[in-house]
């Protein structure tokens, strides 16, 4: 039924693990990357932690890249990115654990935290809430994070992301399908400066 | 043209194309994004059913065996005390031999009461006469649903597809659906000659004294025996017809050349077997694995002709039956000694209410049964023994 070969190393091989609170969408946004990628010509796969669902407790979802079909149905413990959508998760959940000594953190919040040059860890700092309040009267950080993920990480296209937030959004109207795609050229433009600079 | 599909959403799809005519169903984690889905397909006009939403799973179970028996295709799903409280019209629907298809989005049974994933639910009616098959993919249950229907309606069966809820049923990933036209041509309307009908009355389920009872049992053995073949051959049929597929029809072997010890288990945990396999095996580990599909009826003949030449057999199962240890282990060593054969079999049982069985931990059971020296009736994978409950004073 699949290929049968190995994972070779030099294959396309990205495990991004969101963390979020219940309602703020991680699992859509999650999806909405799966779906990007699988756009971009990618093998993808994304599905919540499992478990009950309550507005405001904690949560995770899981999304794997791979230029290979994906057999396995495991969480994600390794990830090489992280997407962090509410900035007190950093405190009381273990949001960093088992994240690559490389990986990318896109955190959602006005200022790093006191300790984020101390690693090799690629922290990736948005204010995606606020922006999102602008652009969408409402805050929904998930594009806006999306957007940064994908100026930061190069993981998957904007035109991709663009497509998959107009098709996921168009039952709710053409404004809010506007809004978000602005929200998501926003997410990344204010990452590729911070890129520019690192490079 | 394949699609990133939530599981649920990609298996109503492939409930729509066989056209059931009446749906009822009672919501329980993690079926109900299913029923959820085929909701919307009536709503939407994409599908002309009659779904109805029972008082209960007990309620569900009723109607859909009053609208097969009526003549008319018809599907439900559940999981877990739900697919338990069906169990009375389980056994009656598999008696009556009514061709129904089901879903069981597997999950661990109560108490504790847990919503995640594990194989309790489905193995604890397991001797209710239902064909059963346990699906790997997403893609796997949407193509073995509509050969379900083909093989329930040629065997005048049940058929329940088993796919674990939450890593199949909550999972986005790539799936084909099929064209409705080349659904039709594989799965024709639903002809029952048996049907109910007010114009040549007659009795279905009537009483059976000590004299026959008998003999409708033997007969329903036979045909589940029998059943065997046809779950091969429309799954050899429909990988011909649809070009995909071939998921081995009663059991799936991977890697079994050569292999010393081979790792036999059901459903989704077979991905990671897989990766598991290829990493052993570049390794130098001679290791292999099956994963049995069909678990009902028991394909015996076929699990001991693909563990011939295997050393070593360990079998990882996600139920147990306490106070026993494991089914598919017991099963299996039953069918080994019908054969004459001699492998020892590790018995593992893991995975249980949504524990993840990860890589690691599948690895760590390979090494262990390789090592050819620690053959257990029945162990746990990945247990915590000292968080083990005791009765005990210390």
């Amino acid at each position: 039924m699949y290929e049968e070969k190995g994972n070779a190393a030099n294959n396309v091989q990205h495990e991004i693990r969101f963390h979020g609170r219940g309602g703020q969408g991680a699992v859509s946004a999650a999806a909405l990357l799966a779906l990007a990628a699988f756009e971009d010509g990618f093998e993808a796969q994304a599905f919540p932690r499992f478990g009950s669902e309550r507005r405001g407790a904690p949560l995770e979802a899981y999304v794997r890249i791979s230029s290979l079909p994906i057999r396995a149905h495991n969480q994600v413990y390794s990830p090489d990115a992280v997407v962090i959508q509410d900035s007190t998760l950093l405190h009381s959940e273990p949001v960093l654990q088992g994240l690559k000594a490389d990986g990318w953190i896109i955190l959602n919040s006005e200022q790093p935290p006191a300790d984020s040059a101390a690693t090799a860890l690629r922290w990736i700092v948005v204010p995606a809430t606020r922006i999102s309040e602008q652009l969408l009267g409402r805050p929904l950080p998930n594009t806006v994070l999306l957007g940064a993920l994908a100026a930061a990480t190069g993981w998957v296209g904007l035109k991709a992301l663009e497509q998959v937030i107009a098709s996921h959004l168009s039952s709710k109207g053409e404004k809010v399908v506007k809004a978000n795609i602005e929200a998501l050229h926003a997410g990344y433009q204010a990452v590729a400066p911070q890129q520019e600079q690192a490079s | 043209m394949r699609q990133l599909l939530e599981g649920s959403r990609a298996v109503a799809e492939a409930v729509r194309l066989c056209r059931p005519q009446v749906i009822a169903a009672y919501p329980i984690t993690p079926q109900t994004h299913i029923i959820e889905h085929l909701a919307q397909f009536v709503a939407d006009g994409e599908l002309s059913a009659r779904l109805i939403n029972a008082e209960s799973e007990f309620g569900a179970a009723s109607v859909v065996l009053g609208a097969v028996a009526g003549g008319t295709r018809a599907f439900t799903a559940s999981a877990s005390q739900g697919l338990l409280l069906m169990t009375e019209v389980l056994y009656n629907i598999a008696g009556l031999r009514l061709p129904l298809v089901m879903v069981c989005a597997n999950r661990a049974v109560g108490a504790p009461i847990n919503i995640f994933s594990d194989h309790q639910d489905s193995m604890s009616v397991r001797d209710a006469g239902w064909v059963q098959l346990y699906v790997e993919s997403n893609q796997e249950a949407v193509d073995t649903i509509i050969q379900a229907y083909r093989i329930a309606e040629a065997c005048e069966l049940p058929v329940m597809v088993c796919m674990d809820g939450f890593f199949l049923t909550h999972t986005f990933e790539p799936v084909a659906i099929p064209e409705q036209a080349a659904v039709d041509e594989f799965l024709p309307p639903f002809q029952f000659a048996r049907a109910l009908d007010p114009a040549r009355p007659m009795t279905l389920g009537g009483g059976s004294e000590p004299d026959n009872y008998l003999e409708y049992r033997a007969g329903h053995h036979q045909a589940m025996e029998q059943a065997g073949e046809v779950v091969a051959a429309m799954d050899t049929e429909f990988s011909g017809q649809f070009g995909r597929g071939g998921y081995g029809g009663l059991v799936e072997p991977y890697c079994l050349e050569g292999a010393e010890t081979v790792m036999v288990t059901l459903g989704s945990t077979m991905g990671a077997v897989r990766d598991v396999v290829d990493r052993l095996r570049a390794d130098g580990m001679a290791v292999g694995a099956l994963r049995l599909r069909c678990f009902r009826p028991f394909p015996a003949q076929v699990i001991t002709q693909q563990l011939a030449s295997a050393a070593r057999i360990v079998v990882l199962e996600k139920a147990i039956s306490a106070g026993a240890g494991g089914i598919v282990a017991g099963e299996l060593r039953a069918a080994l000694y019908q054969a004459g054969m001699s492998a020892p079999v590790d018995g593992v049982i893991g995975g249980l209410g949504g524990r993840d069985l990860t890589p690691a931990v599948i690895e760590a059971i390979f090494r262990r049964a390789a090592a050819g020296n620690a053959s257990a009736a029945c162990r746990f994978a990945d247990l915590n023994a000292d968080a083990v409950p005791s009765t005990q004073e210390s």
